[in-house]
C-alpha cells in the first residue's frame, strides 16, 4: 500500500478510480505466467506471484504518465510498465515498485496507408491493429507471442520475431518514430518526431546516433528503460486479398479461404538439406510465413485439443519439416509463385504433404493470415516456454537447435518436460532470409512443482550451453545475474547498457528486473 | 447428469494455470473486424483493471485458495460485478482447457458457503424469492396478472408454457406475445399459475447454490406431478437453468425448448404462416443464456490415459462446451422468414456476442455497470445500420430498453415474438409504431 499523502498526490493525476492500492487489485497484478520458475531460478519459491506491487495505476495520457514518473522519483518508488501483460516481465521486481497498466492508452492514433505506417498506443492489441489495417489492404507484423499482445509493447519492448517474420521482419526493424516517458519524467521524441517543424512518424533516426539501439537493441528493456506511450511501426501488404468471411462455430469455423493462398509441409530429410532448402525459400521470397518446426510441432498447428493432436501421428514422423504459406493478390503472382515452390520441391525432391496426405481445417488458414498459429503451443500441457532465441545465420540456429536436443532429452528422460523427442523448435527468417531466429519451445505443467523445477533448471542450462558453446545469446538473458555472466563474454556489454541505465534513470526508478540495474560494484566485475 | 460436472480438484488445478494472456479480453482473434467491438467482457470494458477479467478472476480465485486475499469488500465488488455471460470461456477454450465461467461460478459459490456472499441486494432478491417466489418481491397471486382474458389455456395440455419471473411481472408483452402466438398456431398448452415459481437462476448465478436447489426441487416437483412432457420458455435465462443447470442436479424427463426452437418448429409444419409485410430493419442480440450457455454437459464417463509424463488424453475425448451448440439459427431463420424484414447483424454475435450487460445479479447490484453494458451494446447495434433490436429474453429486454433510454438512442427495441405477431397479422398497432422509424 502506498502512504495516504503519496496516494492522494497519484490520485490527483489519474483520478481516484484510476489507482488502486488494496491488496485484492495487487496481488491480482503479482501474477504472471512462467513467474514460478523464474522465482525459482532466482532462489525463491516457485510460486506464480512476484512481489506484490504497492499500487496499480491506470494512466490515460502520456502527460499522466510523465506526472506518475515524476513522483515515483519524487518519492523513489519504482514503477514497472505494462500493456497486454503475458509473461513474467511485466511483473515488480520488488515490493517497492507500483505498476502501470496502460490499458486506457489504446487508441490507434493513425493509419497512413501511402507511407505504410501505423501509430499507435499502449493498449492496442496486434488483431486490432492488423484489422483496421486490413481495410486498407494492409497487415501487421505480430510476433509469436500472438495477435492480443500489443504492437507497441513487442515494437519498443521486447523481442520479435513472429510467423510472419519473412514478409514482415522482427519488430526491432520495425520501429518509427516513438514517444518515450524516459525514467527521469522527460519525454524524448525519436526521429522524424522530434523534429521542430512538422514532426512526424515516418522515420526513427535523425542526424545523431540511433536513439533507437539504446531504447531496445535486440530484445528490449522490459520497461527497464521508461515507457512507452505511442509508436509509430511499419505496414505491410496483406498477403492476399483481405476478404474475411468466417461463419460456423468456434473454433472450427468454416473459412473462406481467399483464392489465392496455399500451404506446403515437407520433410527436408537432414539437417543439411533443411538449411539449403529454407535459405533457398527464402531466397525466392516466396512465402509470407516460412517456418521451421519440429514434428510434433506440425501436428500441433493442425490440431484444436489434446486428442486431435494424438490422431495426427502420421505427421509427426516428419524429422526436418519446414511449412511455407504463401500467398498472393493476383493469378499472376499466385501462379508465379506456384511454379517456383514447385520447382523447389522437384529439385530437392520433396513431397507436399498438404492436401496430398493432410487436409488442413479451414481456419488454420485464417489462423496464418491472422497470428493465431503460437496459441497451438499450449494444446499439449496447457503451458510452454521457450530456450535459446538466437537471432543469426541459419546455420548457427539449426546448430542450436541440434546441440539442445540431448540437453531436451535428459529433462524429458527426468519426466520434468513433455516429450516432443527433444526436438521441439521454431525457426523463422527475417526479411527474406537476411537472417533467423530459432527457439526452442519446451512444454511443462506450471502447476506441477517436479515440472516448474525442472523447466527452470532446463532453461538455465540451456543458457549456459549456449554461452560454453558459442551458440549466440538467447533472447531472455535479462536481469543483473543473467547479464555479469553473459556480459564478461560478449565484449563487456552490461558495462555499457549499466552506464545507460544510469544516464538515464538516476534514481533508478525504472524497475529493472528484467533490465539491468545501473549499481556500481557490477560496473567493475 | 448428476454427478459433480466440476469437482473440486479440476477447480484447485486449473485456478494455477491461468496464462495471463489477455486473451479472455477478446472476442476470438480470427474474429475481430474492427478496434472498436474487438473486446468481449463487459466489466472489463467499464472497470478496466485485469482483476475483473476472465483471467483477472482466475488470479483472484487462486489468491483467495492460498489466503494471499481474504474476503472483504473489495474483493466481493470484483467477484461479483460480472455477468458471467461467459465469453471470456470462449475466447480463452478456443485453444486452451481451462474453464474460466466455471472458476468464475465456483468461486461466487465458495464465497457464499464461506458466508461472505453474495452482495446485499442479491441478498435481499434471495429472500424475496424464498418468501414470494420471484425476486422481484412481488405478490405471488399477481403472477398471473399479464393473462388477457381472451388468450385460451389448455389445464390438461402437457405442453407448458413456463412464463418466468421477468416475463409475468415486468416484461409482460412478451408473455402475451408467446401466448398468442400459440393460440394463432392451435397450439393446446397450459400454464402453471399458482404453482409457477422462479427457476432459481438469480440465486444460483451468484454462488448460493443451496437456495437454488430448493427451487429446482420445487419446480421439478411441481412440473413432474402433472405429468409435462414439454416446456416452453421465453426467458432465455429460464431456459438456460432448466436445460444446462438442473440436470446438474436431478434430471427430469421432459423435453424443453425456447420459442425461438418451438415457433420454428411451428412455421416449419406449417401452422405459422406469415401473411404481413413487416418492412422494417432489424438486427439480432443473441441472449448468453440462449447462446453460448445454452450447451447442456454432456456426460463423460471415459478415461484418462497418461500418454507420456505430463501429457494425459481422454478416452473417448471429453465434450467441450465451447458455445457452438447455442440456439442462432432458430431466431435467424424465423427472422428471415417474415416478409419485407431485413436482417443485419452486428459484429459480435453468436457465440462471442456481447452481453446486454443485466445478468448474474448485476442489474440489482451493479446497475451502473448493467446500464453502461447496454450502450455498448446499444452503439453496436446502431452501428450495424438497424432501426429496431431485436432479441429473445425478458432480461435482455428490460436492460437493453434502459440502454436505449438512457443513451437517447432512436433505435427501438422488439422482442422476436412481438415480430412473429405482426407478422401474423394480429398487433397491427405495434407493426405501424415498428414500421414508423422505417427500414
Amino acid at each position: 500500500m502506498l502512504e495516504k499523502d503519496i496516494l492522494k498526490e497519484f490520485q490527483d493525476v489519474v483520478g481516484p478510480e484510476f489507482i488502486d492500492d488494496g491488496d485484492v487489485m495487487t496481488n491480482v497484478y503479482a501474477y504472471n505466467w512462467c513467474t514460478e520458475f523464474v522465482n525459482y531460478m532466482e532462489g525463491k519459491e516457485p510460486i506464480p506471484f512476484s512481489p506484490v506491487p504497492k499500487a496499480v495505476i491506470l494512466p490515460s495520457t502520456t502527460e499522466e504518465v510523465q506526472k506518475i514518473i515524476k513522483l515515483c522519483n519524487k518519492y523513489k518508488i519504482k514503477f514497472k510498465a505494462q500493456s497486454t501483460g503475458l509473461g513474467p516481465w511485466n511483473q515488480p521486481s520488488t515490493d517497492n515498485s507500483i505498476i502501470l497498466d496502460l490499458r486506457r492508452m489504446n487508441k490507434i492514433v493513425k493509419i497512413d496507408e501511402k507511407n505504410l505506417y501505423a501509430v499507435v498506443e499502449s493498449y492496442v492489441s496486434g488483431a486490432q491493429l492488423q484489422a483496421e489495417a486490413m481495410k486498407y489492404g494492409l497487415t501487421v507484423h505480430m510476433p509469436g507471442a500472438g495477435p492480443m499482445a500489443s504492437p507497441l509493447a513487442s515494437h519498443t519492448s521486447m523481442a520479435g520475431p513472429g510467423f510472419t517474420s519473412p514478409q514482415t521482419g522482427h519488430s526491432a526493424r520495425n520501429v518509427l518514430g516513438v514517444e518515450w516517458v524516459l525514467p527521469d519524467g522527460k519525454i524524448m521524441r525519436l526521429g522524424s518526431l522530434g523534429q521542430k517543424n512538422n514532426p512526424d512518424w515516418f522515420i526513427g533516426d535523425g542526424p545523431g546516433p540511433s536513439l533507437r539501439g539504446i531504447m531496445r537493441g535486440w530484445v528490449g528493456a522490459k520497461s527497464g528503460i521508461g515507457v512507452f506511450t505511442k509508436v509509430g511501426i511499419k505496414l505491410f501488404p496483406y498477403p492476399t486479398d483481405t476478404k474475411f468471411v468466417m461463419t460456423g462455430h468456434a473454433p472450427l469455423y468454416n473459412f473462406e479461404k481467399p483464392d489465392y493462398i496455399r500451404a506446403y509441409v515437407f520433410d527436408c530429410k537432414s539437417w543439411k538439406g533443411l538449411e539449403k532448402i529454407m535459405l533457398r525459400v527464402e531466397e525466392e521470397e516466396v512465402g509470407f510465413i516460412v517456418s521451421h518446426i519440429s514434428g510434433l510441432a506440425v501436428m500441433a498447428i493442425f490440431s484444436y485439443s489434446i486428442e486431435g493432436l494424438m490422431d495426427k501421428m502420421a505427421l509427426g514422423v516428419l524429422k526436418n519439416p519446414l511449412l511455407v504459406v504463401m500467398g498472393a493478390r493476383t493469378k499472376r503472382e499466385f501462379d508465379y509463385k506456384q511454379m517456383v515452390m514447385e520447382d523447389i520441391l522437384t529439385e530437392y525432391d520433396l513431397e507436399n504433404i498438404i492436401d496430398t496426405k493432410y487436409v488442413p481445417e479451414k481456419v488454420f488458414y485464417a489462423e496464418c493470415l491472422r497470428a493465431n498459429l503460437g496459441y497451438h503451443g499450449f494444446i499439449a500441457t496447457g503451458g510452454f516456454q521457450s530456450a535459446k532465441g538466437q537471432a543469426d545465420a541459419a546455420a548457427l540456429c539449426l546448430r542450436a537447435e541440434k546441440t539442445n536436443i540431448p540437453l531436451k532429452q535428459k529433462y524429458i528422460k527426468k519426466e520434468a518436460i513433455a516429450n516432443d523427442f527433444g526436438e521441439g523448435a521454431w525457426m523463422t527468417s527475417y526479411e527474406g532470409g537476411h537472417f533467423f531466429h530459432m527457439e526452442s519451445p519446451t512444454m511443462f505443467n506450471q502447476s506441477d512443482l517436479k515440472s516448474v523445477k525442472g523447466m527452470a533448471n532446463y532453461m538455465d542450462e540451456s543458457n549456459k550451453q549456449d554461452l560454453i558453446k558459442h551458440l549466440g545469446a538467447p533472447f531472455f538473458i535479462e536481469g543483473d545475474k543473467l547479464h555479469d555472466e553473459w556480459g564478461p563474454h560478449m565484449m563487456n556489454y552490461h558495462n555499457w547498457l549499466r552506464k545507460i541505465k544510469a544516464a538515464f534513470d538516476p534514481n533508478g526508478v525504472a524497475d529493472s528486473g528484467f533490465y539491468i540495474t545501473a549499481k556500481k560494484e557490477c560496473e567493475n566485475k | 447428469m448428476t454427478t459433480e460436472h466440476f469437482p473440486e480438484q479440476e477447480y484447485r488445478r486449473m485456478i494455477k494455470m491461468c496464462l495471463r494472456c489477455s486473451v479472455c479480453k477478446w472476442i476470438p482473434q480470427v474474429q475481430i473486424k474492427s478496434q472498436k467491438y474487438a473486446s468481449c467482457c463487459p466489466a472489463m470494458d467499464i472497470y478496466d483493471y485485469h482483476a475483473y477479467s476472465g483471467g483477472g478472476r482466475i488470479i483472484l480465485a487462486l489468491a483467495y485458495e492460498m489466503g494471499r486475499v481474504k474476503p472483504s469488500d473489495d474483493l466481493l465488488n470484483i467477484v461479483y460485478r460480472c455477468t458471467e455471460c461467459g465469453n471470456c470461456a470462449i475466447a480463452c477454450k478456443y485453444m486452451n482447457t481451462l474453464e474460466p465461467l466455471e472458476i468464475i461460478m465456483k468461486f461466487r459459490e465458495k464465497l457464499v458457503k464461506d458466508g461472505y456472499g453474495p452482495m446485499p441486494q442479491q441478498k435481499a432478491y434471495t429472500e424475496a424469492m424464498k418468501k414470494v417466489n420471484n425476486p422481484y418481491n412481488e405478490p405471488h397471486e399477481k403472477r398471473v396478472d399479464w393473462l388477457p382474458s381472451d388468450i385460451k389455456v389448455d389445464p390438461d395440455a402437457k405442453l407448458l408454457y413456463y412464463v418466468g419471473c421477468t416475463s409475468s411481472y415486468r416484461r409482460k408483452e412478451m408473455a402475451i406475445a408467446a401466448a398468442r402466438i400459440m393460440n394463432a398456431a392451435g397450439v393446446p398448452f397450459n400454464i402453471l399459475k399458482d404453482d409457477e415459481f422462479c427457476c432459481g437462476s438469480p440465486v444460483y448465478r451468484t454462488g448460493d447454490v443451496e437456495s437454488f436447489k430448493v427451487q429446482l426441487n420445487k419446480n421439478l416437483d411441481v412440473m413432474e406431478s402433472k405429468g409435462i412432457e414439454t416446456i416452453i420458455f421465453s426467458c432465455a435465462g429460464c431456459y438456460d437453468t432448466f436445460k444446462v443447470d438442473y440436470p446438474l442436479y436431478r434430471e427430469y424427463n421432459f423435453e424443453v425448448l425456447h420459442t425461438v426452437e418451438f415457433f420454428e418448429q411451428l412455421i416449419e409444419e406449417g401452422k405459422l404462416k406469415f401473411t404481413t409485410e413487416v418492412p422494417i430493419m432489424v438486427t439480432y442480440h443473441d441472449p448468453c443464456h440462449l447462446g453460448r450457455t445454452a450447451e447442456r454437459y454432456e456426460e463423460w464417463a471415459g478415461d484418462e490415459l497418461k500418454l507420456m509424463p505430463l501429457v494425459s488424453i481422454n478416452i473417448p475425448p471429453k465434450p467441450k462446451n465451447i458455445g457452438a451448440k447455442g440456439v442462432y439459427d432458430a431466431p435467424r431463420n424465423i427472422l428471415n422468414k417474415i416478409p419485407g424484414l431485413k436482417l443485419v447483424e452486428m459484429e459480435r454475435i453468436m457465440e462471442y456476442s456481447y452481453c446486454c450487460g443485466a445478468g448474474a445479479g448485476v442489474k440489482s447490484a451493479f446497475p451502473d455497470m448493467a446500464i453502461r453494458s447496454s450502450k455498448n451494446r446499444i452503439e453496436e447495434a446502431e452501428d450495424s445500420g438497424a432501426n429496431i433490436l431485436v432479441s429473445a429474453c425478458p432480461f435482455c429486454s428490460t436492460n437493453l430498453q434502459d440502454g436505449i433510454k438512457e443513451s437517447g438512442s432512436k433505435l427501438k427495441y422488439y422482442d422476436i415474438s412481438e415480430l412473429i405477431l405482426m407478422a401474423l397479422g394480429l398487433d397491427p398497432e405495434k407493426l405501424i409504431q415498428a414500421t414508423a422509424g422505417g427500414a
